[in-house]
């Protein structure tokens, strides 16, 4: 079979494969090689240097007692800087670590996306992972960097730890008004469960057809009566349409983008566009029946 | 090249598809492995969490009730607390017989009369209030603040700070109490000596307080989710005296320099943004730790006072007033009078023990929507409003205009 040539060649042609047979439930076995590189580097040293400044703002704040730290570690939280600081360099314990550690985390994201891009360009593919990647990095460059600097404040932006970006979510939704009420939260979230949807959709059609071969794409693609066929035949029965086996993989792509960039772009209106989403709704007169709490 | 023109060899396929089974097995299973994990993971953090704070659940002792009804009174709360009634000593009792036979009519009284009426001239009325009022809340009998051989002397620093306590007593439930706004047919209550001593000369002390265990933090408020760090202080710009203090506190000094506008409009906590709202979330952040510091305080939700679709209304959805926020806000300016205009002049009958601890909504609330310690008055027990009060407001904090249901 072409797969199986093509992996044993390849297998031939490397010494560093490791196989790992307990995941052979989960996942390809084969673990190897992995590729460095130098944006691969850059990428793994700056989120080193992130994870440091991260657990030394966390030492500081359990006296390096080990014990608190692992007690703590939920609501550990590494603050912004403090409103009246703006957009300056702020002093270590008042938001100087929070600083840091998202300026190696920006850059960690950057140098990964170069690293995925790269990479896909000399394995001969279009950089589809890297483009897909991208939104979710404008997602995190609107709340991280974009807004913060729109309103002049470092403040606005997530604290680093597991309670302490939960609290940002609510507060920042609470700020500006109820962040339902933002069309493009509403769009983001169609994103969020469209995808998901397609994404079980997908799956389970494939799991499905499993005793046909679907697995076996390309062999079985252009026979009659296997997998595929069977596929899209369950789904024109269902909805009256299907998707082909190349147009699934498109719609699931633009579901998932779409989650994150109408995601961001709800994020950067919130302030000096729109203050208050609650009060938006209510001049759309897309409250029915909540009129009664709109402010004249 | 068409797969027809080369098949498979004989049982590969089989092979194939039976190795392709195996991984969706594993699959399957790793899918129920994971989630039973994940589950796993949220239970264990959410007890311990949980066992952080002694957490019972927003809701586990309330008297979660729109209508503003008591559903406990101090002395099932002292009983739940395991805490017993005091009574007025024998020797008190002995002492105080022979002061009332002596003096039927009462020397030097003057807070009561003043502001209850004189029908509490006598003696006799005078120690009913005492026994009945004072001696309960406080958790002492009579000699703690008398000289058992002359009940008028202030020869015990005890007595000062008890008539000074009596004066703000009646001073707030004038000023704040008859004020509240409140729906028709909701009952008002009176505030006594338990409604903050609960049985306790001292009930909390500074000391206590900046120490924050888990059971201070539950007794003085605490934002949810574990120990505040001084991290979390310098995060929210909350400062007493201009300093981060050691637990959240309702008060603090953003929170005691909010006054009302000349429409009678105070904004506590800045928290829905306007055009014109400076930027950051420290406002927001510190609203909520005053409002997790309800949630505990009334063991109530959100819900008790909001509309959860949008905070800043007092509407519901139906047009309902909401009228626990609208009480709420009214509350707030009585704890800054508290902490603005009494404790700061409140005698001390110990010097050395330090300042007094700043009032939030745990100190009456207690977990209750209405005070435990709250009472219904008896006849001749609602004070009056006085004129010329003994000790006066150090700042003339304006109450603000009641916020009521649109007409």
């Amino acid at each position: 079979m072409a797969t199986e040539v093509y992996r044993e060649s390849f297998e031939r042609r490397t010494k560093t494969v490791r196989y790992l047979r307990f995941l052979e439930g989960l996942a390809d076995t084969q673990v190897g090689p992995i590729y460095l590189g130098m944006w691969g580097a850059l990428a793994f040293f700056s989120y080193l240097l992130c994870v440091f400044i991260t657990a030394i703002g966390f030492g500081e704040q359990v006296g390096y007692n080990p014990i608190r730290f692992l007690r703590e570690l939920p609501v550990l939280t590494l603050y912004p800087p403090p409103p009246s600081a703006g957009l300056r360099m702020a002093p270590l314990q008042e938001g100087g670590y929070w600083q840091l550690a998202t300026l190696f985390l920006s850059l960690t994201l950057v140098f990964w996306t170069i690293r995925i891009w790269t990479r896909a360009v000399a394995n001969g593919l279009r950089p589809m992972v890297p483009i897909a990647f991208s939104a979710a990095l404008f997602l995190y460059a609107a709340i991280y960097i974009i807004h913060p600097i729109w309103v002049n404040s470092w403040n606005e932006a997530p604290p680093h730890g597991l309670r302490g970006i939960l609290l940002w979510t609510n507060h920042f939704s609470v700020k500006y008004g109820n962040f339902y009420y933002n069309p493009f939260h509403m769009v983001s979230i169609f994103g969020l469960l469209g995808s998901t949807l397609i994404l079980a959709m997908h799956g389970a059609t494939i799991l499905a057809t499993l005793a046909y071969g679907a697995h076996r794409e390309i062999d079985e693609i252009e026979k009659s009566d296997e997998g595929t066929h069977r596929a899209q035949l369950l789904w024109r029965w269902v909805m009256g349409f299907n998707a082909t086996a190349y147009s699934i993989h498109q719609w699931a792509l633009g579901f998932a983008t779409l989650t994150a960039v109408a995601g961001a772009i709800g994020v950067l209106l919130s302030g000096p566009v729109e203050p208050d989403w609650f009060q938006w709704a209510c001049r759309a007169d897309i409250v029915s029946g909540l009129q009664k709490a709109c402010v004249p | 090249m068409s797969i027809e023109n080369n098949p498979a060899p004989p049982g590969a396929v089989a092979v194939y598809d039976e190795r392709q089974r195996t991984i969706l097995r594993g699959e399957l299973a790793g899918l129920v492995a994971m989630t039973v994990l994940a589950l796993g993971g949220v239970i264990a953090l959410s007890m311990a969490l949980a066992d952080w704070r002694g957490f019972q659940g927003w809701r586990a002792d309330s008297t979660y009730n729109y209508a503003g009804v008591q559903q406990i009174n101090f002395v099932e709360y002292l009983n739940r607390q395991k805490q017993a009634i005091a009574q007025p000593s024998v020797e008190a009792l002995q002492a105080y017989n022979v002061w009332q036979q002596k003096n039927p009519q009462t020397v030097n009284v003057q807070v009561l009369t003043q502001y209850l009426g004189p029908q509490y001239n006598t003696t006799a009325k005078v120690f009913e209030y005492m026994s009945k009022y004072f001696t309960p809340g406080v958790g002492q009998s009579c000699e703690y603040c008398h000289n058992l051989e002359n009940f008028a002397a202030y020869d015990k620093p005890q007595k000062t700070v008890a008539k000074a306590m009596l004066i703000m007593q009646f001073e707030l439930q004038t000023k704040w109490i008859d004020s509240i706004p409140r729906p028709e047919g909701q009952p008002l209550y009176q505030l006594q000596c338990a409604t903050c001593h609960y049985g306790k000369a001292q009930f909390w002390n500074t000391d206590q307080k900046n120490v924050p265990t888990i059971e201070n933090l539950a007794m003085f408020g605490i934002a949810g989710g574990g120990n505040p760090t001084q991290y979390d202080m310098k995060h929210y710009g909350i400062t007493l005296n201009g300093k981060p203090p050691a637990s959240y506190e309702i008060v603090d000094d953003k929170l005691l320099a909010a006054r009302p506008d000349a429409k009678g409009e105070v904004n506590y906590f800045q928290v829905t943004a306007t055009k014109d709202t400076p930027p950051g979330l420290n406002d927001t952040y510190r609203n909520q730790a005053a409002m997790y510091h309800m949630n505990t305080a009334l063991a109530v939700g959100c819900d008790f006072c909001h509309y959860g679709g949008y905070f800043k209304s007092y509407v519901l959805q139906d047009g309902t007033f909401k009228w626990p926020k609208s009480q709420a806000r009214h509350m707030l300016g009585m704890v800054q009078d508290i902490a603005i205009n009494w404790f700061p002049q409140m005698p001390k009958a110990d010097p050395t023990r330090g300042d007094l601890a700043q009032p939030n909504c745990w100190m009456c609330h207690r977990g209750h929507v209405v005070p435990p310690g709250a009472y219904t008055p008896g006849e001749g027990e609602v004070p009056q409003k006085v004129s010329d009060p003994q000790i006066k407001p150090l700042v003339d904090l304006p109450v603000p205009a009641p916020k009521l249901p649109p007409q």
